[in-house]
Order: C-alpha cells, then structure tokens, then sequence
C-alpha cells in the first residue's frame, strides 16, 4: 500500500500507553503533495497516529513507540535526529484552535522568530504572506495588533494555520481541525486545504466522512487501533475492500 | 400566564426571607474584613496623630535622624523607609530569579518523582517561622558574611536581604508554579508543534501566558518580605542610618518594622516616642497598601494587555509602543542597577547582560536551551540546599534538647531547664481560638463574594479591603491588638486578645482559598441544581460546599501553620514568659513557642540547647501542620476531576 | 463516593486537631496541683524582660512555698509593664528603668520598689586585649570618636559598635551615665535584649557592647573600668561598694501600696531567699 512518492512512511509502528496498546503495526506512506485523510471512529488511534508524525507524542507520560517513522527518507524517532527540526518540518494544527496570548501579528510571527528570523521585514512579509495563504488577511489585515482571542472561532483556527505556514514546513498536520467550528467556517476550511495541497502535504484527521471524501486523496480507516483499510479516497467510499470500512462508512457499525 | 406556585405561597415567602437572611449574614461577614482594615487604620491613626504637635508631618516624614531618646529627640524616619525599601529591594533581588527559575523548572523540567518531593520541600519552607529563621541568620548567616566578606560585623542590608529572600522564596515559588501550570497545555504543544525549541516556548509562550500570576506571585513575596520583623531585628543591626554610599550592602539598616518590633515594648505609653511609632506603623500600613494596590494594577494590565479569552472584544494598540515600553523600562531597570550597586558591580552586571545577549545570538538554539535548563537548575537546587542547611542545622542542634520531660513539662529556671509543655498548649490554644474565630466569618465572606455578587461598588470595597487586610504586616496586626484589644478595651495581655489578633490575621488567607475551591466548583454544577429549583443557597449548601471543602480544609491547615509560627502579633496581645500552669480562662495571658524561642534566644542566657529544642519543636509542629495540607490537597487533587 | 471520603477524612483531621487542643487544656488543668482552678490566688506580673528572671525565679520559689498561689510572668518591655498596672490589667508592673514625666502624669499613684542594682558590664569580644577602659574612652567609643581598638592600646582593628535600641531602659541608663546625655554614633548595632549584645559581641572580634552582669560568662570578655586610676572589676561585690560606678536600680511598680500576696509576694523579693537568686542571677542585692 504504500505509495512510491512518499514523503512520510511508517514500518510496523507500535505504540503503547503504558499498557494499552494504543497502534498495531501500523504501516502506511503519506503521498507528497496530496492530502490524505484518517478516519474512524473515537479512540481507534487516528489522532495518536497523526501525533506520531510529528514526535508530539514525546509530551505524553507513560508512552513506549516501537517501529518507524520515515520523513523523507529519515528515522525521525532515531536518537541523533532533533525534534525540534521534525516539527519546524511537519507542522500540526489542533482540533481546538490553539491561538497564543498574544497579538494576531505575534502569533503568526512566532515561528520565524523562534526559527531565528529578526529582520521586521522580513518577518512583515512572512506575516502577510502566511494569512493570505490562509485566507485570513482580508479579515485582519486592519488591526494586526489585536489580541489573536478577538477572533471568532473560526479566525482563530485559521490563524493557527497561518502560524504553522509561516514556518514554511513540508506537512501540515491537522487533527480534526473542524470540529470545533461552525458549518460556515468549516466549508472556508476544506477549500483553504483544497488549495495548500498544491505547495503541501496535508495529513487530516477527521470524523467527518463527507469532508473526508470532499476534501482528501487517499483515505485510510482505522478501527481499534490498527489501519484497516488505506486507499485512493473514490475506491474506499465507493468500493472499500474491507467489510468493517463499508459498514462504517455506511454508518452501519456496530 | 399561568401562576407558578408551590403548594403554599406562604412557605415561598418563608423560602425567600430564609434566603434573604442567609445572603445578609454572608454580606456581614464579608464586610467584616473591610471594616477591620478601617478599624485598624482608624486606630493606629489615633495613636499617630498626636505626634504631630511636636513634629511636622515633612519633618516626620523626611526628617534624616531617628533618634527618640536623645537629649533633643528628633523623629525622622527617612532612614527608616530607605532602610525598608533597600532591604525588601535587595530580598527581590534575590529571590525573583531564584523563585521564578525554581517554579519554571518544577513546572516544566522536573520529573514527576523529583516534582513530588521538591515541591512540598518548598511549601515547607513556608512553614518555617520566622522567628527560627531570625535564630538561624544571627548564629549562622551574619558570622558567614563578616568571615566571607572580611568585615566587623555581618549584621548588615546584605543579610537582611539574604534571610527576607529566602523566606519570600516560598511564596514566589509556589503561586508561580500554580500560574505556569494553569497555562493551557495547548499553547505548549502549539509552539513546540511549530519547531520551537522547550526552551523557547518557556520563555516566549509559557512564562508570558503567567505573567500576571507570576507578577502575583512576586508582589506576595514583596508583601512578605516589607512585612516581615522578627527574622529582620535579629539580622540586619537595626542602625538607624541610611547606608554610606547607598549602595553599601554591607552596612547595618533598620527597617520599619524592626523599629516597631524593638521599640515598641519599651516605649511610655502616651509619650511623644509611643506616637511616633504609631506613626511608623501607620508609613508602614501605607506602604505595603500602595505595594498591594500597585500589584492589582499591573495585574490588571497585564490581563488587559493580552486579551483573555474572556474578552472577546479586541482593543487597538498603537504599534511599536510595546516596544518603547520595553526600551523605557529596560533603561530605569538598569538605572536602578547602576543606582543600588557600587559601580564595578553594576559595571560587570550590565557587561555581564550586554555578554548575555550577544552569546544568546551567537549559540544554536540547542545550546542556548542547555544553558538555560542548567541554570534552572541551578536555582532550583539553590533552593532545595538552603532549606537542607536550615532543618538540617536545627535538628541536629535541637535533637539533644528533646526529651519526654522537655515536652511535658513547664519550663524551670528561666527555660534552662524543665520543658516547654505550657508553651506547646498555649500555641494550641492561640490557634484554635483563631481559627473558630476566622473560620466562620472567613467563609462566610468567601461564599458570599464567590456566590453572590457579579461586582458592583460595595463588592470592590470588600475585596479592596481584603487585599489589604491580606498585605498588612503581623507586626501591625500586633499593635492594633495592643491598643484595641488591650488597651482600649482593656482585655490586658490575654489569651483571647492573642486569638483575635491572629484571627484578624488569617481572616484574608482563609477567605482567599475558600473563594479558589469555591470558583473550582464548575458553574455547570450550580446551573444544573437551580434548573432543578433548587434555591441559591441549598444549590451552594448541598452541591457547591461539599466538593470545595477539601480546599477550604488547605486553606484553613496553611493559615494555622502560619499562626502557629507568628510572634509578632501575640508579642504585645497574649504572651507570657513563663507560666506553671495552664490557662483556664480567655483573660488569662498563655506561653506560645514562638514567643518563647523569642525570649530565649534573646534574653536569657545559658538556654542554648533549649533554644535549638524549641525551634525544632516548633518547626515540626508548624511543619506537621503544613504536612497535613499537603497532602490533603494532593489527595483531593486526586480525587476530583471535574 | 471518594470525594465524600476524603470530605469526612479531612474534617476529622480538623475536629482532631481543635479537639486535641481543648482536651490538652482540661489534662492539663487535672495535672496542676490538685487544687481546682478557683482555688488559687493568682496575681500576674509584667514588663522588662531584664527584671523579668528575678520576678520569674522568685515567683518559682514562692509559689513552691505557696501553692494556693499562682505568679504568672511575663515579658513585653517596661512601658508595657507600667501600662499594665497603671491600667489595671497586671498587678506588678517591671520595669528597667524609673518613670518617664508622661507616665508619672498619667497614673500618679504609681509607687516604685527597688527590688535588686544591675551592674551594666562593658564588653568585648575575648581575643581583644584591652582590658581597661575609662568612662571618657567608652564615652568616645560610643559617640564614634574612637573608632580604632589601637587608640585605646588595643590590636588595630575597627572598633563595632553594639548599643541597645532607643527604647531600651538599660540604654537609657547608659545614655545618662555614661554618655551624659550625648549622642550615639548613629551606625551603632542595635539590639533587643542583653541576650542579642551578647551574642553579637561574643562572635564579633572587633565589637563592643554593654549588658547586665548577669550576661557575662566565657564567650565575652569583661572590660575593668578605670576610676581614677584604679581598675574596677563590673561584679556584684564592686556594685555594692559602690566602687563600680555603672549600676541601675531594676523596679516593680504597683498601683497604690501593695495588699494581698502582691505584698509578700515583694516583701519575698526583698527577704534574703529572694535576694539570694537576685545575686545568683547576676544581679546585686538592694538588702
């Protein structure tokens, strides 16, 4: 299954929490430039394995990984590899929006300040560029030194969105990045991701099956943790080979 | 519209006076605390006022000499003021970057294990009172500074400094790290999510999303540390003279509070002397009000000046003023460097800074991190070793001196021998008195702010009042015993004047966790017993207490801690030296061992192992005490996940 | 339900502890002497903490020798003793030092009783080899004229300065014998209590400090007083001569003359068992 263009695979990844054993050799690769969705139902590890792409799992107490997890050809969970370089590489945006007590500007210059940037300049122009590319910046572009809790929800999570462009990473992460938001501000969200899928890989979670079908390439369906069914997104919705992603995807499950 | 009544409109009526009178009496309890601050203000005024015949107020105020019982009396306390803000000055000094890099460490470095054992390491060193802390900076840290620093005597500003530090330390520590942890966890995997390194997203995201707690924090510890007299007296040498150059750590200061602490015992009641010190105590009341009311303030901007999530609605910001902010107050703070330390110590601090910076640019991020996590700590090491040196000093001093007669017996021969039983009963009693006398009013006060009200006028009064109430110094406390409870209405040195004293005193700590455990309760759980007509006050009774009480229960066990360990409030209101029996009424005057570790280490000689065995007896009980609370609310933190 | 638990667990903690303090108090009372409470005659006596051990210690022996009889005893300072039996709340008031003009104004019936002399001792850390000193040396000493031990023939060393606070009554004494009513120097160390001079000189090479005798033991040393040209030793027995001339009278005040055990409670003082533990303690008889 996995795909000769791939910019992240996994190999028989494991991972437990403490001793619940939260992913079961999980083997997939992530195709470059396409957005692959992950569906399932609640706790089936959809969003444990999204975590691992990005070592954000590192945070938890009590976790044990085994396997691996490829990014461009790397171990990124190898002792000599940097986090810090992983993530600057693979960004994530989270189920709620996650905005920092700071002003919008701040926010999305964030990351380039960290990465080292400190021209204002510069950082103007990753600035705008970054909520354009969200489509954020006609709304804000006025008042850049507002609080980023001005927002409605569904600014924020754009923002945060923006905030993880400005880093200019390889992927972008995003672990059920609607569920929090209106129907509104959902639909402005599927098409941004339609359109940062020419420049990025998109890997979304998501337990919406309608905006996984709208909004992805490949689709993959999990089920107690381990990946059942991983494919082009039509083939798994119109013709999923396992019985267990039809009666799913019919919600029939149960 | 059809008429909504339970069976009986008369038992509504009963229902809704019932209420009515429940809300009255928590609002009477609440305003017991403003009252106070008015009542204590009012009186320390009366006794200050009559000074002001002899001396002008500018003259009292500025005048450079404090010298009372000189052939022409003079009553300047200038030296006095600068003494206090030069030493809690120096303390902040200390104990700001070694509290906020020991909370930042405990917060986001420390292993569980090495977190569950630092952590109420440190809460004890709250624990410690301060009159042991005084006992240990005169025997031990003045002799090391006149050694170390080759000087005639180590009784100076720099021990001052040192010993207020360390006991501010706790404080800091402890409100920083709960403000570090009430960060939402999601701004931490937010930076780290975009390749921010541990350190960056401490330092640009987690610390600035506490600032107001941590500023919190601080201004408590600056509260501490102006307030404090006993540890102050015994190290500081108590000249009333403002070091000569300014910036001369090494010279003796008095402090305001040391003046009241030493003085006031021995001053003519009435005499021109006896005014000026209420005087004093008044300055003192007024400084720590505008320290409390400055505190609030930049809270409050603070707050403002990100946005909470509260506030939805955004305020425009001229841009690049946060910048000149920042550049103005970089320049004071330097400024003040410059002002404080002789000027090849500011000269290497500022060289040192300047050095900082530039490696900051020159050094990867990995190193930088390094660099930053070592001297976290450091600082959290710094921490842990003093308070080792302190218990670890007094218990292997006090350990020979405890015996079964020593704990059960009332003292001989001027403490030399015999035991300290009395003084172990007295501080019992002293304590449950306090708290049957705070406790009800506490909480009531609490409930009715918490449960209550949403603001208004009166609401801000009251918690104005407790703020303050919470900021003034056990010293003031004591003298408002002594001229209102004792003097005025003529209690004498008793037993229940020490208790109310030290009632006033908790009065603040105990209102203040009980509104946290209360604000805990989810507003959820409320909404969801009025939707069941349930009133206001069966919805708090039956759902909102019982799950808060817990919480109440710490408060209540720290603030008995803190009147176990207090002298200064029952020096002039409750204490006696030495008695055979115990007390058997309210108007009897009791032993406490604060006050007697007080007078042995000070005036009676040849008591030395009772000394060291007093203080252990009264670190453990005080330790004990905060022991319980620990772990009460470790236990209900476990138990409760809302 | 385990919150109700820990609920039920904590308030028994609480109801344990403000139990256990009452119950003490009723132990307590049990274990006295077995007299109930109302039995005994109790007077309470406060204020100097320097008069304080004669009034302790003498207050021991009486009440072994009486024991329907309780002195209670404590310190606070001698204005809060004259405060105390002035206002009536106390029926000995101590005090270090004779009445201030607003005192005496304040409650003229006060009447005072001389119940022991203190020597004032100077002294100075026990490397220092000085070992005499003139009242005009001291005088310079202390108004920071002398700042150096080798202008008064000791080692070269700056001379610390240790005094009491401004309130003090042994201070006080000092200010008037001593210094004939001049100033300090304003960078003297100020301490509480004899205890904290004694403490600070006996670990201060350099300083200089004065204290009841009763203070003096191993860990200072006591500079001789030179009285026109001959060396007096501060002790008891240069006190009483009259030979050494820095001494005080240490009082007990009482409302009105005394009445009731308040009267041979004083009259125990001044009886040779009393002023045996006056001598014992350091103090000088007055009989």
């Amino acid at each position: 299954m996995k795909e000769h263009d791939a910019i992240i695979t996994v190999n028989h990844l494991n991972l437990h929490y403490g001793e619940h054993h939260a992913l079961k050799e999980i083997e997939v690769g992530f195709a470059r430039h396409k957005v692959t969705a992950l569906i399932g139902p609640s706790g089936c590890g959809k969003s444990t394995l999204l975590r691992c792409l990005n070592r954000m799992n590192d945070l938890v107490e009590n976790v044990r990984i085994e396997g691996e997890v490829r990014f461009e050809g790397t171990d990124i969970y190898a002792p000599e590899v940097d986090v810090v370089e992983i993530r600057k590489q693979i960004g994530m945006v989270f189920q709620r929006p996650n905005p920092f007590p700071k002003s919008i500007y701040e926010n999305v210059a964030y990351g380039p300040r960290v990465h080292g940037v400190r021209d204002r300049s510069t950082l103007d122009a990753v600035v705008e560029k970054s909520l354009r590319d969200a489509a954020l910046w006609d709304e804000v572009k006025d008042r850049l030194d507002a609080p980023a809790f001005s927002l409605s929800g569904g600014q924020q999570q754009r923002l945060c969105i923006a905030r993880t462009l400005a880093v200019e990473p390889e992927v972008v992460l995003m672990d059920e990045p609607c569920s929090a938001l209106d129907p509104i501000a959902t639909a402005k969200i599927e098409a941004l991701i339609e359109e940062l899928k020419t420049r990025y890989t998109v890997i979304i979670v998501t337990h919406n099956m309608q905006q996984a079908a709208r909004a992805s390439d490949y689709t993959g369906f999990m089920y107690l943790g381990e990946l059942v069914e991983f494919g082009d997104t039509p083939q798994v919705f119109e013709a999923p080979r396992e019985e267990l992603t039809e009666r799913y995807i019919t919600g029939r499950f149960g | 519209m059809p008429e909504i009544t339970h069976p009986g409109t008369g038992s509504t009526r009963l229902r809704a006076l019932k209420e009515q009178g429940v809300r009255s009496v928590w609002f009477l309890a609440a305003s017991f605390a403003t009252l106070t601050v008015f009542f204590i203000l009012l009186f320390l005024l009366q006794d200050a006022l009559p000074l002001f015949a002899t001396v002008s107020p500018l003259e009292f105020l500025t005048g450079d000499t404090w010298n009372p019982t000189g052939a022409v009396p003079s009553y300047g306390i200038w030296p006095l003021i600068v003494g206090t803000l030069l030493v809690t000055l120096g303390a902040m000094v200390i104990a700001v970057p070694l509290g906020i890099g020991s909370a930042v460490c405990l917060a986001e470095l420390a292993p569980p294990r090495v977190k569950a054992v630092a952590k109420p390491a440190i809460e004890l060193l709250a624990g410690i009172p301060s009159v042991v802390y005084g006992f240990f900076g005169l025997i031990i840290l003045t002799d090391w500074l006149r050694v170390a620093f080759d000087v005639p005597s180590g009784e100076s500003w720099l021990a001052g400094s040192i010993l207020l530090g360390v006991m501010a330390l706790p404080t800091i520590i402890s409100v920083s790290e709960d403000a570090l942890n009430s960060v939402p966890a999601s701004y931490r995997e937010g930076s780290l999510a975009l390749g921010a390194t541990r350190w960056q997203t401490i330092s640009r995201v987690l610390v600035p999303s506490a600032l107001s707690g941590i500023t919190a924090a601080v201004i408590l510890g600056m509260g501490r540390a102006i307030g404090e007299t006993m540890a102050v007296i015994m190290v500081t040498g108590n000249a009333a003279i403002i070091p000569d150059p300014i910036t001369n750590l090494l010279s003796p200061i008095r402090t305001l509070t040391g003046t009241l602490g030493i003085e006031m015992g021995e001053v003519a009641v009435g005499s021109t002397h006896y005014h000026a010190l209420f005087g004093v105590a008044v300055v003192l009341l007024l400084i720590t009000l505008t320290v409390n009311l400055a505190a609030l303030w930049i809270m409050k901007r603070i707050r403002a000046g990100y946005g909470t999530e509260e506030q939805g609605r955004h305020r425009l910001r001229v841009p690049g003023l946060q910048r000149k902010a920042r550049l103005i107050v970089g320049i004071v703070l330097a400024l003040l460097v410059l002002l404080i330390l002789p000027l090849p110590a500011a000269a290497a601090l500022l060289v040192l800074g300047a050095g900082a910076v530039l490696v900051h640019r020159r050094l990867s991020r990995a190193n930088v991190q390094h660099l930053a996590f070592a001297l976290l700590w450091a600082s959290l090491g710094v921490v842990l070793a003093v308070l080792a040196v302190i218990l670890g000093y007094i218990v292997v001093n006090g350990l020979p001196a405890i015996t079964w007669e020593f704990l059960t017996q009332p003292p001989r021969d001027l403490g030399r021998a015999g035991g300290i039983f009395p003084a172990i009963v007295g501080t019992l009693y002293l304590v449950g008195g306090a708290i049957l006398f705070a406790l009800p009013i506490g909480i009531g006060a609490a409930v009715y702010l918490s449960e209550y009200t949403r603001g208004g006028r009166v609401t801000t009064a009251i918690r104005a009042g407790i703020d303050l109430l919470n900021g003034t110094p056990s010293i003031v406390f004591g003298l408002f015993g002594f001229t209102f409870l004792v003097i005025f209405l003529n209690f004498g040195v008793s037993l229940i004047a020490g208790m109310i004293t030290l009632g006033l005193m908790i009065l603040p700590t105990i209102i203040r966790t009980t509104e946290e455990a209360l604000k805990s309760v989810p507003a959820s759980v409320r909404e969801g017993s009025l939707a069941l007509g349930a009133t206001r006050w069966q919805t708090i009774r039956r759902v909102v207490l019982p799950p808060a009480v817990p919480g109440i229960l710490t408060g209540t066990i720290l603030s008995i801690g803190r009147a176990a360990g207090e002298t200064a409030p029952i020096l002039f209101t409750a204490a006696v030296f030495s008695t055979r029996f115990l007390p058997n009424s309210l108007d009897d005057p009791v032993m406490a061992l604060p006050y007697h570790l007080f007078i042995l280490a000070t005036t009676v000689p040849g008591a030395e192992t009772q000394q060291y065995g007093t203080a252990l007896v009264l670190l453990v009980l005080v330790v004990g005490i905060y022991a319980v609370a620990i772990a009460l609310r470790h236990h209900s933190q476990k138990k409760i996940h809302w | 339900m385990k919150t109700t638990r820990t609920t039920f667990l904590a308030g028994c903690i609480l109801a344990l502890l403000v139990g256990a303090a009452l119950f003490t108090g009723c132990i307590g009372n049990g274990d006295g002497p077995s007299q109930p409470p109302e039995a005994r005659e109790s007077i309470s006596v406060t204020g100097s903490t320097t008069v304080l051990p004669i009034a302790q210690l003498t207050a021991d022996l009486f009440m072994d020798t009486h024991p329907k009889t309780e002195i209670q005893v404590s310190g606070g300072g001698s204005s809060v003793g004259i405060q105390a039996v002035g206002g009536g709340t106390a029926d000995i008031g101590m005090a270090s030092r004779d009445l201030k003009d607003a005192e005496k104004t304040k409650f003229p019936d006060l009447v005072q009783h001389i119940v022991a002399l203190d020597g004032i001792a100077l002294i100075v850390h026990p490397s220092n080899t000085v070992g005499a000193l003139t009242t005009a040396e001291v005088k310079a000493i202390y108004q920071g004229e002398t700042t150096n031990w080798k202008e008064v023939g000791g080692p070269d060393e700056t001379i610390v300065v240790v005094g009491r606070d401004s309130a003090s009554g042994t201070r006080e004494f000092f200010h008037d014998s001593v210094m004939e009513k001049e100033d300090f120097i304003a960078t003297q160390l100020e301490k509480n209590s004899n205890g904290a001079v004694q403490q600070t000189v006996a670990q201060t090479p350099g300083a200089i400090g004065y204290v009841g005798l009763g203070y003096l033991d191993e860990s200072v040393k006591a500079v001789n007083i030179e009285v026109n040209g001959t060396q007096v030793e501060p002790s008891v027995a240069t006190v009483t001569s009259g030979q050494y001339p820095i001494a005080r009278s240490l009082n007990m005040f009482t409302d009105g003359e005394p009445t009731g055990l308040t009267k041979e409670y004083l009259d125990f003082i001044l009886s040779p068992d009393g002023q045996m533990i006056v001598e014992e303690e350091g103090f000088v008889p007055v009989q």
